[in-house]
């Protein structure tokens, strides 16, 4: 007998980057299959290519032994096929009823919606997960785990063969994650193929058969999970090829500027400390969500702070507020250029000064001269590609926008220099150019403190690397001669998760 | 980024570029667009009407009706440079208007001391609605379309049908016998604000700051602005320009009247986005805005004197505007 899903080398790609190249596997019916990889290994991809959210490029997929040519979200559902997204795709003011049959609602005579008829059926759906919950309510008033069961239970509605779910416990807690997966189980066991796609470790030894192993878009292996370890799970995942050199460290590190004890910013933030010497660059790892860049936004007053001590020089600080953090000296680059760092609709000059208009006046003037002469250098400095620096910020590239958004902060002169996630969407050229640049402040005696997801650039940047897991600090390595495996261990001992460790150039934009 | 544009062959689509340059040349500078609409339709007038329009008479009227929102439009800038924008001015121009004409008039304390209170009654009016806005973190349309009836409400518990008169002594700031050029003081009030305004907002690096959280309030928070206290003064600001505004306005009438400025929200939004301002923010200038003001005076003035009557003043106001704003379609520069 065919198997339920066969797809075979199946490609895709996005403007610049591929998401996909030739990978090929199938699932049986009623086999829970898991799908593993970093961020941007590209597992919601394929998930999204088989419900016919993304159309392939290449390859072909077969249902029950049957090709199918043309796969959209309409021709999915007829066969079949059904997807809970990672975001959920409920409307929470309409009715758990509502969304199970949005736009199939069940009607009487002039089109009218049959209400009582919608809501039994929603019930017999909602019932054969095994689960209780009144169709008549407001998503909106529904807990996490529960709207996830409607949206399965919206899946269900048309007669299910394929499940594809994506991320589905992000947001779940443990109990709520064991409920869903009893839901599964029990779907499953009535001949559904479920294809789970997930970076948490723990969670497919829990529930799934089988699970296939992505990295870079490609096929990295598909294993038994009775067959398998973590430890092979991790190798497949984080093998890799592209390696940024270490260069060779003769700096002087001194006096300690950052001392940050046990601090406190809940719900995130929970007991972290860390210290930071002039000169040194010390890279946070962890999960997303292990609470890294809110400790930092914490130390930079962008955050409210419980407990915990900040010292900045020897001398306590109490950051209000992010001008209380410039004030003392510290300078940090936020994780998103787009939301948080750049004035997209303004030019290059005004960028720079932002962080530094008093020194760009003349006692209450602007000084637009004064201006220009900082934006010049600092386009000459770091190499921005640039018609002019009075060219509007939103038309440059990501990598130049990211050296903007630096320079933002090196204006100001920081001793402390925060940088959350500083290559995130550039290419590799400008990457190599960012290290440099991070590399040449450390050398003139910058204390940096670098926030990143990307296991190699830690690798590479890192004199010490600290780990945080759960809000808390919970482990430091020496930069030289660690491994992704030794900081994979760290991050994931306390979650058993291996999250997304790691980004790739251009995915985010993706 | 540099617009190519393809060589045309044909002599029709030559002229059709040049006319698209022309256009972009003037999207590019809404100050010059505008400047150039006033300019020619003060010539049109001029030349249509010679008897009515060009005369000393008129443009002094002209002028002095347009003083109280073109106040309004100074703060009205600033605060949607910041991203903002304040609906109750209108109110807390009758308000303030009503407040110095009670302690004037009713109370009879000193004439400079109604004056201050009326801008201190329409700085407090600012004052709550900053507060509302950066403390409690309602939206802005929500919170002044709020503030627009209380306002304007109490301004009726407080004088029911009005303050008439009030007394010579206050009135003397708003119709002196014999101002300078003519023309009373509420237009030199406007001038004084709109050049030094004008300078503030263009030069200064206090109100420099208004365009960058206008361009990303979370940026400019991360860059170490402090955005709740900056956006609390431009209400402040804003409050206190209504404030002056309606003291000026009851003072030149010699009464106060409690319906006063009630579409004035209105009219001072559209001169503002009329003037370059954006709903989202970071751009407008203080001479943009004026300019606005400007010319929808103009337009009224217009229409009237060819008589074709009140009735179809808001269509062509609202024509204009749709027509300026659409302009931006045609700039030069625009975001990836």
């Amino acid at each position: 007998m065919a198997p339920r899903l066969e797809i075979k080398g199946i490609s895709k790609f996005f403007p610049g980057v591929r998401a996909l190249d030739d990978v090929s596997m199938s699932v049986e019916a009623g086999e829970i299959r898991a799908l593993l990889g970093e961020n941007g290994a590209g597992k919601s991809t394929l998930g999204k290519i088989v419900a016919g959210v993304y159309s392939r490029n290449q390859g072909s997929i077969l249902v029950d032994g049957a090709e199918i040519a043309e796969l959209d979200e309409k021709a999915a559902g007829d066969l079949g096929i059904g997807i809970v997204h990672q975001e959920g795709s409920l409307v929470p003011q309409l009715s758990v009823a509502e969304n199970i049959f949005a736009g199939r609602q069940p009607t009487q005579w002039l089109g009218q919606v049959d209400v009582r008829a919608m809501r039994d059926r929603a019930r017999m759906l909602i019932a054969q997960l095994g689960v209780a919950i009144d169709p008549a309510l407001k998503v909106s008033t529904l807990s996490p785990a529960q709207a996830q069961i409607v949206e399965i239970a919206k899946a269900l509605s048309r007669d299910l063969r394929i499940l594809i779910l994506d991320e589905p416990t992000a947001a779940l807690t443990l109990t709520e994650t064991e409920k869903l997966f009893d839901v599964v189980r029990r779907l499953a066991g009535n001949g559904v193929s479920v294809i789970y796609v997930s970076h948490r470790l723990a969670e497919i030894f829990a529930l799934c058969h089988s699970v296939t192993v992505l990295k870079d878009g490609r096929l990295a292996g598909t294993r038994k999970v009775a067959e398998t370890s973590t430890d092979e799970l991790i190798r497949l995942m984080v093998g890799r090829d592209v390696h940024f050199s270490r260069a060779a460290t003769g700096r002087k590190i001194g006096d300690v500027v950052l001392e940050a004890e046990s601090v406190d910013a809940p719900p995130l933030v929970r007991s972290a400390s860390i210290t930071v010497r002039a000169g040194e660059i010390i890279c946070l790892a962890g999960l997303i969500g292990s609470g890294r860049s809110e400790f930092c936004e914490a130390i930079f007053g962008a955050r409210r702070r419980r407990g915990g001590s900040i010292r900045i020089g020897g001398k306590a600080i109490d950051p209000k507020g992010p001008w209380d953090g410039k004030h003392a000296g510290i300078g940090m680059v936020p994780e998103d250029r787009k939301a948080a760092g750049l004035f997209l609709g303004m030019d290059i000059v005004n960028n720079v000064a932002a962080t530094v208009l008093s020194r760009v006046s003349s006692g209450a003037n602007f000084s637009n001269r004064k201006a220009e002469a900082l934006a010049k250098n600092f386009v000459d400095e770091l190499r921005i590609a640039t018609p002019s620096v009075r060219q509007i910020v939103g038309n440059l590239s990501g990598g130049n926008q990211q050296k903007v958004l630096l320079a933002k902060w090196l204006a100001m002169e920081p001793r402390l220099l925060i940088v959350d996630e500083p290559t995130r969407g550039v290419d590799v050229g400008a990457r190599s150019e960012i290290y440099r640049l991070l590399r040449a402040l450390a050398d003139k005696g910058v204390a940096l403190l670098v926030v990143s997801s990307d296991l190699p650039e830690v690798l590479a940047l890192a004199d010490r690397i600290v780990v945080m897991a759960e809000g808390r600090t919970v482990g430091e390595l020496p930069g030289d001669g660690a491994s992704e495996e030794q900081v994979l261990r760290l991050a994931t001992r306390y979650t058993a998760s291996v999250a997304e460790v790691r980004k790739e150039p251009g995915m985010a934009e993706a | 980024m540099q617009i190519t544009q393809p060589m045309a062959d044909n002599a029709e689509h030559r002229r059709e570029n040049l006319f698209v340059r022309m256009v972009r040349r003037l999207a590019d500078s809404r100050e010059l667009t505008l400047f150039v609409l006033v300019i020619a339709l003060a010539l049109v007038m001029s030349i249509v009407y010679p008897n009515n329009f060009p005369t000393a008479s008129n443009m002094r009227a002209v002028l002095l009706n347009l003083a109280p929102v073109g106040i309004l439009v100074c703060g009205m800038m600033l605060l949607m440079i910041g991203g903002t924008f304040d609906l109750s001015v209108g109110s807390t121009l009758a308000f303030s208007g009503v407040w110095a004409a009670v302690v004037a008039g009713w109370w009879g304390w000193p004439a400079e001391v109604a004056v201050l209170v009326g801008i201190l009654v329409g700085a407090l009016c600012g004052l709550v609605n900053g507060l509302i806005v950066t403390r409690i973190g309602i939206n802005a349309l929500i919170a002044t379309l709020g503030t627009l009836t209380i306002y304007r409400s109490l301004t009726y518990v407080t004088a029911g049908t009005g303050v008439t008169p009030i007394t010579d002594a206050f009135a003397a700031y708003g119709r002196a016998a014999d101002p300078l050029l003519r023309i009373q003081s509420p237009f030199w009030a406007m001038l004084v604000l709109v050049l030094v305004g004008g300078w503030l907002v263009a030069r200064t690096r206090f109100f420099r700051q208004f365009y960058f959280i206008g361009g990303n309030p979370r940026a400019a928070q991360l860059s170490g602005i402090r955005v709740d206290r900056l956006i609390l003064i431009g209400f402040v600001i804003m409050g206190a320009l209504a404030g002056l505004a309606g003291v000026l306005g009851a003072a030149r009438l010699n009464s106060a009247v409690v319906n006063a400025g009630v579409d004035d929200q209105l009219k001072v939004i559209t001169a503002t986005v009329l003037g370059g301002a954006s709903l989202k923010g970071g751009e407008g200038t203080i001479l943009g805005g004026i300019l606005g003001v400007l010319f929808i005076a103009l337009i009224e003035n217009a229409m009237i004197i060819n008589a074709i009557g009140v009735f179809w003043q808001g269509l062509v106001v609202g024509l204009v505007l749709l027509f300026a704003v659409s302009l931006d379609r045609f700039k030069t520069s625009g975001r990836a």
